[in-house]
């Protein structure tokens, strides 16, 4: 999400530079286009300078020669009055302008037109030096005053327009990067989702349904791609089933059948317990895959734990373990009567798997401790035992290392089977979490947490 | 608690793997068991079932002409025998459809043969009671029958709930009953704080059937879990 922000503003900046880029752009536009007109303007033709020019030449009698071609050249015609309204002498004025000027056309013109020929005047000591340009070759502004208080404003003016501009594009940016984030976010959570393997649904109108169409579209590919793993998972370890329930039959048969050699019966015995290991991987494998992909439903109700430890430990002392393990339960007053809602078969089958983790790491013997703790939130299982315990780098490597079926590389180890990933599954399915402690040659234990609400 | 007495019951076995029947026949028969009636087919266990009227059936879910279930169904039309499904399908996801039929026990494949042996003395027990209630203790003799404890020749009475609770612990021969099951037989299905008056029932069975009460050797105390009851064989 703070990517897509990243990546907005990135290309809010370079919008920005763009914009910076194109003033200049026109600038140096303007500059070309209008350098003539300018020049000219501003040039020798200029009304200025030919004012300047003439001024200084103009006598009453007459003006130079040199003056008059320059004027001839640009058609420029002229008149010089006196400063009563007569003219002291005329050069090429058109037949429509008078001789004579009274001192409200003189008002008139020395800010406008003469007969729409645009004038410019110049004062000298002697009179009044009129100079007409040809019809349409320049504007004059005949209003042209501002109030001082309109020109104080400009920079203020300036600065201000300046100020409302950037915060307008400022808000322009903030609200619509606000808006695509909007937008996106369920996108993007969408697709984190999917980055997780998980199935995601996305409804969006307008111009992203298109990607929601793709997004809910890969989900249905992923959930069948799962769908059709577990389906597949489930297909081979309900078929190994009935053969293997033949070939743990006929061992157990074999190894109780007092008229089998003792050599054929100890090798029984050894068929029997290796297809009880694949028995135990075959039914942890499904489960396993059934909740990773989320296809196993959970039937939940509520349940008092202190009696599902007892049923459990009392099933388990009944189908007669070795003397060599004993097994205690410790449940603390409070937690006899707390209620967990759980699938009860799942937490047993979470116990009973750290339960035959601590028989089969301890073929020695072991106490085994079954304890039950409520504080406030939490309801805490912990299944201890006082074995051989893990080393420090088993124990990292257990809380570290992906396990197989998780795993995408070759390192296909069956080192820990799928007991402890199986009872993490479970946990995780009930909102719980899972932690194991261990010492080496002390023992080992693991401590399932779940949340209850307080009743 | 002695089993012979079960072996007499006819047991209908019904599924479509001939080796698998095979070898449960022949795990049953070992057991003891005089009748094991094999189908391989829906058909075939109901007209079995109507002819032969057996006291146990195991059924396997999957079949060739149906599933177990709707078998189920079909036997429940005419019989009230016990059921047990036998399955190859996960007993987590299984399990409730099958118990909740009225199935009386579910065993999933592959199973052990000591596992099914004993679940199916545990359902034949349950449904079919020992003709002679007598169960012999350590220095005493229960009736059930007469709710009475025969103690060196003399006659103790016992209350309907001790009774209860010594029947529970006597079909569970042997084995750890839980303080929660107890309670359950003894007060139904809300058994809360009820531990005290179990212990109070306890001391009083053993001053019944005990020579010794104050160092039990058929009642055993299970510290922490519940109650296991001794017979003598």
């Amino acid at each position: 999400m703070k990517s897509f922000g990243t990546y907005i503003s990135k290309h809010l900046a370079s919008f920005a530079a763009f914009l910076l880029i194109l003033v200049i752009v026109n600038i140096i536009l303007f500059g070309v286009t209008f350098y003539h007109t300018v020049s000219e303007d501003y040039g020798e033709s200029s009304p200025r300078a030919m004012l300047e020019m003439t001024s200084a030449a103009v006598t009453t009698e007459s003006l130079p020669d040199n003056a008059v071609q320059k004027l001839r050249q640009y058609n420029i015609w002229a008149v010089y009055l006196t400063p009563t309204g007569e003219c002291f002498w005329t050069l090429d004025v058109p037949e429509e302008v008078p001789q004579n000027y009274n001192i409200q056309d003189v008002a008139l013109f020395s800010k406008g037109y003469l007969e729409d020929y645009p004038v410019f005047v110049w004062n000298t000591d002697e009179g009044l030096l009129v100079l007409g340009y040809p019809k349409n070759s320049y504007m004059k502004l005949t209003s042209n005053y501002y109030s001082i208080e309109a020109i104080q404003k400009i920079p203020l003016y300036v600065t201000g327009m300046f100020g409302m501009d950037v915060l307008c594009l400022f808000l322009a940016y903030y609200f619509s990067k606000r808006r695509i984030i909007q937008n996106t976010e369920p996108i993007v959570e969408a697709i984190e989702t999917l980055a997780d393997g998980k199935p995601a649904s996305l409804h969006i109108d307008g111009e992203l349904s298109e990607i929601a169409g793709s997004v809910n579209k890969a989900s249905q590919i992923i959930s069948r791609q799962n769908e059709a793993r577990a389906n597949w998972i489930s297909g081979v370890s309900h078929d190994i089933r009935t053969p293997l329930s033949m070939i743990m039959g006929y061992a157990g048969r074999i190894t109780a059948d007092e008229s089998a050699g003792e050599r054929v019966r100890e090798q029984a015995e050894i068929v029997r317990k290796q297809s009880v290991k694949i028995k135990e991987l075959v039914q942890d494998l499904n489960l396993v895959s059934q909740l990773e992909y989320e296809m196993q439903p959970l039937h939940k109700e509520q349940i008092r734990l202190s009696k599902l430890i007892r049923s459990y430990a009392a099933e388990l002392l009944n189908s007669g373990i070795s003397d060599a393990y004993t097994i205690e339960i410790e449940i603390a007053p409070e937690a006899e009567n707390a209620m967990l809602e759980c699938d009860a078969r799942l937490i047993s089958r979470a116990i009973n798997n750290l339960v035959q983790n601590s028989i089969k790491h301890n073929p020695q013997g072991c106490k085994i401790l079954l304890s039950l703790k409520h504080t406030e939130e939490t309801l805490t299982l912990t299944v201890a035992d006082n074995g051989v315990g893990l080393t420090p780098e088993k124990l990292q490597e257990l809380e570290e290392k992906p396990h197989y079926m998780e795993s995408t590389d070759e390192r296909l180890d069956l080192r820990h089977g799928l007991g402890l990933l199986l009872v993490r599954q479970i946990v995780e399915a009930h909102g719980g979490s899972m932690k194991i402690d261990s010492v080496s040659n002390q023992g080992c234990q693991t401590t399932l947490s779940f949340r209850v609400s307080q009743t | 608690m002695d089993n012979s007495f079960l072996h007499r019951k006819k047991l209908l076995l019904v599924d479509d793997e001939p080796d698998l029947l095979k070898m449960v026949t022949d795990i049953l028969k070992d057991a003891g068991f005089e009748t094991v009636l094999t189908a391989a087919s829906v058909k075939e266990a109901v007209m079995v079932a109507k002819r032969e009227k057996p006291d146990l059936m195991i059924l396997d879910v999957m079949l060739p002409d149906g599933d177990g279930f709707s078998l189920m169904k079909q036997l429940r039309t005419f019989t009230d025998v016990p059921v047990i499904f036998l399955t190859a399908k996960d007993e987590a996801t299984d399990k409730l459809a099958g118990l909740g039929l009225g199935a009386d026990d579910y065993i999933s494949k592959p199973f052990m043969p000591q596992e099914l042996l004993l679940r199916v003395y545990a359902v034949l027990r349950r449904t079919y009671k020992e003709d002679s209630p007598l169960v012999v203790l350590d220095g005493c003799t229960i009736d059930f029958s007469r709710a009475e404890v025969n103690k060196g020749g003399e006659v103790i009475p016992l209350t309907a709930k001790e009774h209860t609770l010594l029947e529970t612990l006597a079909r569970n021969e042997g084995k750890i009953v839980t303080v929660d099951a107890l309670c359950e037989a003894l007060w139904g299905d809300n058994p809360f704080g009820y531990e005290n008056s179990l212990n109070a029932h306890v001391r009083r069975i053993r001053e019944k059937i005990e020579t010794d009460p104050s160092r039990p050797v058929s009642l055993i105390t299970i510290k922490g879990l519940g109650y296991k009851l001794n017979t003598r064989k």
